[in-house]
């Protein structure tokens, strides 16, 4: 199933509050987390990154990754973490309509 | 700043990434492929082939890789062009924040430097919204460019830009091709009265021709303008025209006036509209406009081309130069010579732009005033440059740490920008504040007329020459200190150790520099005041040739349709000036045509019984009085006898003459007795009168002005109706005024009275112009110095301090106090006397643009310019006396110890 629109972002700053990530193991953290139930864009992604790097949610910073290779590393900044909060609350909420929409009796 | 935020500096520090918005594409295209390179090699670890890997990666892009990268520079450079700006208005708000922590940690610093910037530029406000609206703004009329004034000149009589006569003028008129139309108005206003709208009011009447406003380009408010057949048709009924005041203040602002008939000066007439509220001409002041009323029969009399009463008003023909339209106005003037020999010979004329014409006068003054409040702004951006010189001085050690921490140069440069620009901003703006309110009050304080147009306040011109003044002054006073912080070389600072006096020697060679320069341009400042105080007190003490305490008089003017006789005329002067003679404290009372210190009255030429005819050009003036004048005005009587009662209208015409026309004409002989015509070539209808006695002179125009040579004949020989009462009292004169009111109703209850003003305020109000301009460059002058000093004290505080430890050891090595002073002192006195020399050369080429401004003191006036330097030094040298002390005083001890 494809991934809702506006959820990818949050999901992003989710996957970097605990820790400084690349690209692809924000890719992978996602997927893994959802047993491949949102397969990710890889561009879609680079692009979104970019996008929250504009909006100052995240920094970046080239690095090395475990496999000796150069990458760039994002990290969440504090304006990013408040943002996380805003959206996971606002996703959550949501979702909950949204399951109370599909339990419906009638 | 954000605490997540890496900033600039600290990233190149790090070596991390700057923003490179040419380089984002580069960045963009590496984060893909290292992205890609690690989903194969997660991939491969998982059991793919290494192509299965690569194929399932591309496939996971979501589009064609060249569509991906696309897209990715796209992204990455609209990220690296946003947050470039971003960093910028982070850094420049940091800037501010920080620029506004360090003034706020020095308020004393910060306070001075903007009071300095506000007064320097408020002054600039002020003076340059009088500049704008006096000598830059276009007359309110249409194409204003076009107009032009045309006046007569006579080498005869030493005639220039003078009057011209209305035979004269009306050729030009007609034979001139090169003017659109020509309009005329008399260069006397009168007054006239209002009646039936409640209490009769004197209005300020105007005589203009007809085609006035048409010339002019104006359009009436409501109703229409005159026509010129207004002026040729003496059948015609009477029309005037409002100016906007008159009509708001005297009919209540009614649209339903025009086409009425008001009552003035005992007449029914028509009013034929109201002029707009912008509607003035420069220095005359009008309530009501009159078509002049000319006989087209009357035009060939000898009077139409002799007396010369008016200005004329010409509009030039599209396209048409000043210089084509005045080669056009010499040929009709040649014609005229030779058509009208008797009158016309040496006759001249020639025009001059209405604006320059009108307001030419005032130029002298208000660009001088201009100069020293430009003056002014750059002493006080040396002021301010100073103190923030010697501030930085003082910062340098913390510059050079920053600096050595990786601070870049550019961004220290741009701190001390911001500095610079808070301080001109607050500066600024409160010099706006300060310019709108000195605006007011210079308008409200000038001397009546000096300013001669009416509207004078903050335009965008003028805010824009505040914000040009405010960006020049941060211009030149931020230059010092942030080249100085430029060039400083962080090791050098940090090796110093503040322990030798090498330190901020550049800094210091600067300050003296800026030192110098503001001494000079304020002594120069201070020198110009100085020459008009001098003018001031040279003209206060000018004996005006009567005694002006005591005396009060009152202006009346008799509405010629009610006293229309002589004997109704004289009979009501004589009943007014024997009653005022009778209350209780008049010492003396007389009626005079016109008082000394004003305006001129008539002149004409004159001849002597028994001589040759007087050159031509021999002009005098004329005034009429009552016996008992001189008594009132205490003017002395040098010979013969003064006027008597007797001396009326049946007796022998007899006339005074003045002291300066004893002299000129009747040098080496007695003028008692002589008899004196007033025509140049008298004939048989010529009054020949017998000069009965000379009279000491009186200033006529101004105290600036020498005596005239003057004729005065008894009033009731030469009756006017416009008069004079003059009373001498024996205490306060100004007690009188109600007793006088009463006596002028109870003789003429419709009369009003122009105005009552006791003789010292006549003499007051004609030294009004000089004082005010004294008054105000003095108060430049002041702060001008007030601000020198403070430099002077600032230079010599900063050089004591930095000498502290050397005087420590010359105490300890047993050097008397005064001997450690002089050192200090020395450096202040040498700088000031350097600073003073500039300035008296500087001095030396600008006063001379003040020469129009002085009396009797020659612009390069020895007493000003020995005194005020002496003065600048002198204060200089106690400016310099206070830090001097306090560092002689200095504990020996403690000052060793502290290091």
């Amino acid at each position: 199933m494809a991934l809702l629109k506006g959820t990818l972002d949050a999901l992003v700053l989710k996957a970097l509050s605990f820790n400084a990530l690349h690209a692809f193991e924000i890719a992978r953290w996602i997927e893994d987390g959802s047993a491949g139930e949102f397969p990710i864009e890889s561009a879609a992604l680079l692009q979104a990154l970019h996008r929250l790097e504009e909006r100052r949610l995240v920094t970046a910073a080239w690095g090395v990754t475990e496999n000796n290779r150069r990458a760039r590393y994002y990290s969440l900044t504090a304006a990013g973490r408040t943002q996380l909060r805003f959206e996971t609350a606002s996703l959550k909420s949501s979702v909950a309509a949204l399951g109370a929409l599909l339990d419906a009796k009638r | 700043m954000r605490s997540d935020d890496i900033r600039r500096g600290v990233r190149r520090l790090f070596r991390l990434e700057v923003r490179r918005p040419e380089r984002a594409g580069a960045e963009a295209d590496a984060e893909l492929d290292s992205f890609l390179d690690e989903q194969v090699r997660y991939l491969e670890s998982r059991g793919w082939s290494p192509e299965a890997a690569r194929a399932e990666g591309l496939r996971r892009l979501g589009g064609s890789l060249p569509g991906a990268r696309t897209r990715l520079h796209h992204s990455a450079k609209h990220r690296e062009r946003r947050m470039k700006v971003l960093e910028w208005l982070d850094d420049a708000i940091a800037d501010v924040r920080y620029a506004g922590r360090t003034l706020r940690r020095s308020p004393g610093l910060a306070a001075t430097a903007i009071l300095t910037l506000a007064l320097a530029i408020g002054a600039n406000t002020a003076i340059f919204s009088a500049v704008s609206a006096v000598m830059l703004r276009p007359l309110p009329f249409a194409e204003p460019d076009r107009l032009v004034m045309l006046w007569e000149e006579n080498p005869d009589f030493k005639w220039y830009q003078q009057d011209a006569a209305p035979a004269n003028y009306m050729d030009w008129r007609e034979q001139a091709g090169v003017f659109s139309d020509m309009a005329a108005y008399p260069s006397f206003s009168g007054t006239t009265t209002v009646t039936g709208q409640g209490e009769p009011r004197l209005l300020k009447l105007q005589l203009v021709t007809g085609n006035f406003f048409r010339v002019l380009g104006v359009n009436p408010l409501i109703g229409r303008t005159l026509g010129d057949e207004e002026t040729w048709s003496p059948g015609a009924p009477r029309a005037v025209m409002l100016s906007y005041r008159t009509w708001r203040d005297v009919f209540a602002g009614a649209d339903s006036l025009v086409g009425r008939t008001i009552q003035l000066g005992g007449r029914a007439v028509e009013v034929a509209g109201v002029l707009p509220e912008r509607f003035e001409i420069p220095g005359v002041d009008v309530d009501v406009w009159q078509p002049v009323r000319w006989d087209p029969a009357a035009r060939s009399a000898a009077s139409f081309r002799r007396a010369h009463w008016l200005k004329v008003v010409g509009r030039l023909k599209p396209g048409v130069t000043v210089e084509q339209a005045n080669s056009a106005l010499q040929s009709v003037v040649v014609r005229l010579q030779h058509e009208y020999p008797a009158t016309n010979t040496r006759m001249g004329a020639g025009l001059t732009p209405l604006h320059e014409f009108l307001v030419g006068r005032t130029k002298a003054p208000l660009l001088v005033m201009f100069g020293a409040v430009a003056v002014l702004l750059l002493i006080a951006c040396a002021n301010v440059a100073n103190l923030l010189l010697v501030r930085a001085a003082g910062r340098e050690r913390e510059v050079a740490l920053r600096l050595a921490l990786g601070a870049g140069g550019g961004r220290l440069f741009r701190q001390s920008l911001a500095e610079i620009a808070v301080l001109a901003l607050v500066g600024g703006v409160a010099g706006l504040a300060l310019g709108w309110w000195g605006t007011r009050v210079l308008v409200a304080l000038q001397p009546a007329g000096m300013l001669p147009v009416r509207d004078v306040s903050m335009s965008w011109m003028v805010m824009g020459y505040a914000f040009a003044a405010t960006v020049l002054c941060a211009t030149l006073f931020g230059i010092a200190p942030t080249l100085w912080t430029r060039r400083r070389v962080p090791a050098d600072v940090l090796r110093d150790e503040g322990r030798t006096a090498s330190g901020g020697l550049r800094a210091r060679r600067w300050g003296e520099v800026l030192l110098v320069s503001q001494v000079a341009l304020a002594l120069a400042l201070t020198l110009g005041a100085g020459l008009l105080v001098r003018s001031f007190l040279l003209l206060q003490r000018v004996d005006p040739g009567f005694d002006a305490r005591g005396v009060l008089n009152v202006e009346l003017s008799l509405p010629g349709f009610r006293y229309d006789s002589v004997h109704k005329v004289l009979s009501f002067y004589d009943e007014l000036e024997r009653r005022s003679r009778e209350l209780p404290g008049v010492e003396a009372a007389a009626v005079v045509s016109k008082v000394p210190l004003g305006p001129p009255t008539w002149t004409s030429e004159f001849a002597i019984a028994g001589r040759e005819p007087l050159p031509k050009g021999s002009e005098v003036m004329h005034r009429e009085i009552t016996h008992e004048y001189q008594q009132v005005m205490r003017v002395p009587l040098v010979r013969g006898r003064r006027f008597a009662e007797s001396d009326r209208q049946d007796a022998p015409p007899v006339v005074l003459i003045n002291e300066t026309l004893a002299t000129m004409h009747f040098s080496g002989q007695d003028p008692i007795g002589q008899r004196i015509a007033f025509d140049r070539l008298p004939d048989s209808t010529s009054t020949w009168r017998t000069i009965v006695g000379v009279v000491g002179d009186e200033r006529q125009g101004t105290l600036g002005e020498p005596s005239r040579p003057e004729l005065i004949a008894p009033y009731a020989q030469e009756p006017r109706s416009s008069m004079t009462l003059v009373i001498r009292s024996r205490g306060v004169p100004l007690v009188l005024t109600e007793p006088v009111r009463r006596i002028v109703a109870d003789l003429d209850r419709n009369l009003a009275i122009s105005s009552i003003r006791t003789m010292e305020e006549v003499r007051s109000a004609s030294l009004a112009r000089d004082r005010f301009l004294t008054v105000l460059m003095l108060s430049f002058a002041g702060v001008g110095l007030a601000l020198g000093l403070v430099g002077v004290y600032g230079v010599v505080a900063q050089l004591a301090r930095r000498r502290t430890r050397e005087l420590g050891i010359r105490v300890a090595l047993g050097a008397r106090a005064g001997q450690l002073q002089w050192l200090v002192v020395r450096h202040g006195v040498l700088l000031t006397g350097a600073g003073v020399a500039a300035g008296l050369l500087l001095a030396a080429v600008a006063t001379r643009a003040m020469r129009t401004l002085l009396y009797e003191v020659a612009p390069l006036d020895p007493l000003t310019f020995v005194g005020v330097p002496l003065l600048v030094l002198g204060t200089a040298v106690a400016a310099s006396w206070l830090p001097a002390a306090r560092a002689s005083r200095a504990d020996p001890c403690q000052v060793l110890r502290a290091d």
